[in-house]
């Protein structure tokens, strides 16, 4: 009787192992813990990128020069397109929301709503002036022109070999002032990756 | 009698009865009757509803993931399409390393206990129909991205395979691609393109029949003209006999719709097998290996019309060529394979019906299961993404920026006109659109 008992509580053990296997794990990691799974374009890069731009753009002369050719205190940027020219499907959204925090943050900088958002605004003060109150109104035509335009683009060199893989991206974003086309700013970041897959799975 | 005897004297009716039952086990492409009825009805989403019912085996998820991708995109609904091809895409890479299991598995049981992964075409096909669902959603640079995983695609394979591999090169990926960079303005690496998908027609026309487009004569004349390239530009005159293309500068002036006709459904893989009783020993040996059935279709052409304009498709890709002779170049492996895993199947059996020397009439009722359990898992691997077309057809029309009603028409090879249809298209300058059908015939072969 007592085998048929121990036989019973070992059944129960091994039940409870089979439910806890089964359950999703969550693990919460440091943002600044790089998390290799693919071998693709993932946070960290996206993250390395940002760092690199943040410090590179606020250290640079564009700003100064700005301030004293134009007397303007502070130059108004607009974020425009950062074209992925990748071999991945890349959201460029990440890193260029990133400089425009850390310059917006670093009060040297203003920025202007980009072109979708500035519809949605447009809307709502198109509305305000039907149904909001005379002194909280807000009038149109008083929006801030942009001083400088930022672009950027993803490029990817891409070299397989059997199971190994050697992925080179390279990162440039451009601050063009739209009063005259130049250049003022040329950000750079190179990630060169070798991704090794494996040979054998279950 | 003894009872050794009432073994060996059921051993015969029980084979019997075993092979009229195989007939009833599925292979893959047994499954699939009713939403290639639903197809032939010309109810994609039907078909899709159909198709998702079925509750695939782990191992046929990547199979599962092309085929639900297709019939969305049939169905009209290109970013669900456009997810699950994605998803293709990733499962696929999941499944490159070697699984030792499933190569065991494969030995011993049968080859579609593999995970499936496609053949080089099918995951070709994957990108070529990403880039389509992209660029007819109009994201150019999204469909940039496939065209270079394409270019990774292609360069990894031609370092796996022989030089004289007809399918060395997909002539379609090329020429599509082609088009994307000259719609996103990079002539260097579109003129590439062009070329590359020039060299990919000459080869393989002997092997898939399928000539160099009308439409690619032009576009190479035209890229040369542009990049400067004089006596390229000459040498492709002579050969083509074309004196007179409409120049960059001039295209660049107008707006161009490209339309694509996805024909027809790729070929579907069926069983062929040999089961015979071995007469020496008494046990039934089973030989089975997958065949292509080529799916015919009428559709010939179709004929784009708007004002005074006109264009007519050249066939692009044929599927069924590439993918029969894939097959072919395969079906050595595969036979062989499967020799080897019925003389591994009859060792098995032979070893069980001799275990056990006391009790004679278990062991022979045990070798008769062990030989039945192998005859009746030899199935061959039948599984092909099917919902594939059966060849791809294309047409470039330029014409001045404004509204058109553009009218479709699709030919027969007899010039019977299979269906019309009127899409209202608007053009800017400069500005490629881009469209495409699935023509099914109703006449489709359905297995019962």
């Amino acid at each position: 009787m007592s085998g048929y008992r121990w036989l019973r509580a070992g059944l129960v053990l091994v039940a409870l192992a089979a439910v806890s296997a089964c359950a999703t794990k969550v693990e919460r990691l440091d943002e600044s813990k790089a998390v290799d799974l693919s071998g693709g374009w993932n946070d960290t890069d996206s993250r390395l990128v940002s760092q690199e731009m943040i410090q590179d753009s606020l250290s640079r002369p564009w700003l100064q020069e700005f301030r004293g050719r134009s007397g303007q205190s502070r130059p108004a940027v607009i974020v425009g397109e950062v074209r992925n020219l990748s071999h991945e499907h890349i959201n460029t959204n990440t890193f260029t929301l990133d400089l425009e925090r850390a310059l917006i943050n670093s009060g040297k900088v203003d920025f202007v709503a980009t072109k979708d958002e500035r519809k949605g605004i447009r809307d709502e003060r198109k509305d305000q002036d039907l149904n909001a109150r005379q002194d909280t109104r807000n009038a149109m035509g008083k929006e801030l022109g942009a001083d400088f335009m930022l672009t950027g683009t993803i490029n990817t060199i891409v070299d397989p070999n059997g199971n190994e893989q050697l992925l080179f991206y390279q990162v440039n974003m451009t601050l063009i002032s739209l009063s005259d086309n130049r250049k003022v700013w040329v950000g750079q970041k190179d990630i060169r990756k070798l991704v090794t897959r494996s040979k054998m799975r279950f | 009698m003894s009872a050794d005897g009432a073994a060996a004297g059921l051993r015969w009716p029980c084979a019997a009865a075993c092979l009229a039952a195989l007939a009833g086990c599925a292979t893959f492409s047994d499954t699939i009757q009713s939403t290639e009825r639903s197809l032939a009805q010309q109810q994609p989403k039907a078909a899709l509803a159909a198709y998702e019912k079925l509750k695939p085996n782990p191992a046929d998820r990547v199979l599962y993931l092309m085929n639900t991708g297709m019939l969305e995109r049939m169905s009209g609904d290109y970013d669900a399409s456009t997810q699950t091809l994605e998803q293709t895409k990733r499962q696929i890479e999941d499944l490159r390393a070697l699984s030792l299991r499933e190569q065991a598995l494969s030995v011993t049981v049968n080859d579609a206990t593999k995970s499936f992964v496609g053949e080089d075409y099918e995951r070709v096909m994957v990108n070529n129909f990403l880039a389509l669902n992209y660029l007819e959603r109009g994201q150019l640079d999204a469909a940039r991205v496939e065209a270079l995983q394409v270019d990774i695609l292609l360069r990894e394979k031609q370092q796996r395979t022989a030089k004289n591999n007809p399918y060395a090169e997909d002539a379609f990926s090329r020429y599509l691609t082609g088009i994307i960079y000259e719609d996103e303005g990079e002539w260097s690496d579109a003129m590439i393109a062009y070329r590359k998908a020039y060299e990919a027609y000459n080869r393989q026309l002997k092997s898939f029949g399928v000539g160099m487009p009308e439409t690619l004569k032009h576009d190479l004349i035209r890229l040369a003209d542009r990049m400067g390239i004089a006596d390229e530009a000459k040498r492709y005159r002579e050969e083509f006999k074309i004196d007179q293309t409409l120049s960059e500068a001039d295209l660049l002036e107008r707006g161009e719709i490209i339309f694509i006709v996805n024909a027809g459904l790729a070929p579907v893989k069926r069983e062929r097998s040999v089961t015979a009783p071995n007469p020496a020993t008494g046990r039934i040996i089973r030989v089975a290996v997958p065949e292509y059935r080529p799916r015919a279709h009428a559709f010939a052409y179709a004929l784009l019309s708007a004002d005074a304009a006109s264009a007519k498709t050249s066939r692009v890709e044929n599927v069924e060529a590439i993918a029969m002779k894939t097959l072919d170049s395969e079906i050595a492996g595969i036979t062989a394979r499967a020799i080897a895993r019925a003389v591994a199947k009859d060792t098995l059996a032979a070893a069980a019906a001799s275990s056990g020397s006391n009790n004679s009439s278990g062991a022979a009722l045990l070798g008769l299961a062990v030989n039945l359990a192998g005859v009746f898992t030899e199935r061959a691997d039948t599984r092909s993404w099917f919902t594939l077309p059966g060849d791809i057809h294309l047409a470039r029309m330029p014409l001045p920026p404004g509204e058109y009603k553009l009218k479709i028409d699709l030919h027969g090879a007899d010039e019977r006109v299979l269906g019309s249809r009127e899409v209202k298209i608007s053009l800017r300058k400069g500005e490629k659109k881009y469209l495409s059908q699935h023509w099914i015939p109703t006449n489709l072969e359905v297995r019962p």
